[in-house]
């Protein structure tokens, strides 16, 4: 190496030098660190990317692009663990919650002891909507079930960006009342239909929002959402696995057969709209 | 702007000066090296050059091929004779000297 090198290195001005023995780089300490700075704003750049592209969940998907750019600076993607406590029944909601790839279970307290699931939201959907009809609290416990990833705002923000979105605003009113069409569906549902029916409905409405084949559900899970003992989601589980409509092993239910699930669920049960989701994403 | 009589100006240049110069990716020196070199070249060559900047990281054989030992580092290949900065090339002067230029106003 000559002094032109040497000095060169002095000065603090080198990243890299070339070990001609080994044809290897060896990148400088500073270099290298920078190096890797950049490559993490590489990533936090694709993250951004992927945020650019809302399509993955439905209501965001629908908005104009002016008004969903509005949105974006305060969208943050969250991975959410199965268990994860979105919001509280009687809390005040702290964010909204647009899932992606995660269900989360909507959960209306009986008494202290016992909730039954009144609602299920995944990518048609969104958690956290009182907030759009001008409430601040939470009437249910959102509990995610399926792991997954979600787009979150926080609550004050959303609440200034719904004031000036006119298409969030529609959006939103009709997801409301498709919401309230279900719950009070769910609340005549308990009332009147049978375990094995009520169960064979609620994995439909779950194989709609999960994104992958098998659902990760514990017979406990249901057992809590559906408010029946345990045994009984058991005994139903065990003759719909008989009759070859779904597989269960090790918390991991997987719909076999569709149509045969869909005669065994009452009436009840409602599709995601695929007219309306196509609309949607366009 | 006033230039000396009998230098030869730099914006009247008919050879076109061919530059290579080798990096390490984003490396801070070396992007510093390509943001300077490209000012000097807006200055003093406008369209009058060829720049080829090469990545070592991806590229160290090409490098070593044609004898470079650190990086950033720049080399006039055309017109002869050929000439080598070491660096982050913020000393201009000693640019401009590689280049066979003269600084402005001087």
């Amino acid at each position: 190496m000559g002094a032109l090198e040497r000095r060169a290195i002095a000065a603090g001005e080198i990243d890299a030098v070339i070990d001609y023995g080994s044809a290897n780089v060896i990148v400088f300490p500073a270099a290298r660190r920078a190096l890797r700075d950049t490559a993490k704003r590489a990533s936090a750049a694709e993250r951004k990317a992927t945020l650019e592209t809302p399509e993955r969940n439905a209501i965001l998907a629908a908005l104009p692009r002016a008004e969903y750019r509005r949105l974006l600076p305060a969208l943050e993607q969250v991975m959410l663990e199965s268990g994860d406590v979105l919001c509280e029944a009687g809390a005040p909601i702290r964010h909204v919650y647009f899932p992606v790839d995660c269900v989360v279970c909507l959960l209306t307290k009986i008494d202290s002891q016992q909730t039954v699931a009144t609602g299920l939201v995944g990518y048609e959907g969104m958690v956290g909507l009182p907030l759009a009809l001008g409430v601040r609290a939470s009437s249910v416990r959102a509990v995610v079930q399926v792991a997954g990833t979600a787009l979150r705002i926080p609550a004050t923000r959303f609440s200034n960006e719904f004031q000036r979105g006119l298409q969030l605003q529609n959006q939103l009113y009709r997801y409301a009342q498709v919401k309230l069409d279900l719950a009070r569906q769910t609340a005549a549902c308990i009332a009147s239909h049978r375990i094995e029916q009520r169960l064979a409905c609620w994995l439909l409405m779950f194989d709609d929002r999960a994104m992958s084949q098998e659902i990760l559900l514990t017979q406990e899970q249901l057992a809590n959402d559906l408010n029946v003992r345990r045994e009984s989601v058991t005994a139903t589980s065990v003759v719909l696995c008989s009759r070859g409509l779904i597989g269960h092993s090790r918390g991991r239910i997987s719909i076999l057969d569709r149509k045969g699930l869909e005669t065994v669920s009452c009436d009840c049960y409602r599709p995601i709209e695929i007219a309306e989701a196509a609309r949607r994403f366009r | 702007m006033t230039r000396r009589k009998g230098t030869a100006s730099p914006e009247r240049l008919t050879t076109v000066v061919v530059l290579r110069l080798y990096v390490a990716g984003g490396a801070p020196n070396s992007m510093q090296a390509i943001a300077n070199l490209e000012a000097i070249c807006a200055e003093y060559l406008k369209d009058g050059h060829r720049l080829e900047v090469v990545d070592i990281l991806d590229n160290p054989r090409r490098a070593m091929a044609e004898g470079v030992l650190v990086t950033p580092s720049l080399t006039k290949l055309s017109p002869l004779p050929a000439a080598q900065v070491v660096g982050n090339l913020s000393d201009k002067k000693r640019v401009l000297q590689a280049l066979g230029l003269k600084p402005h106003g001087k």
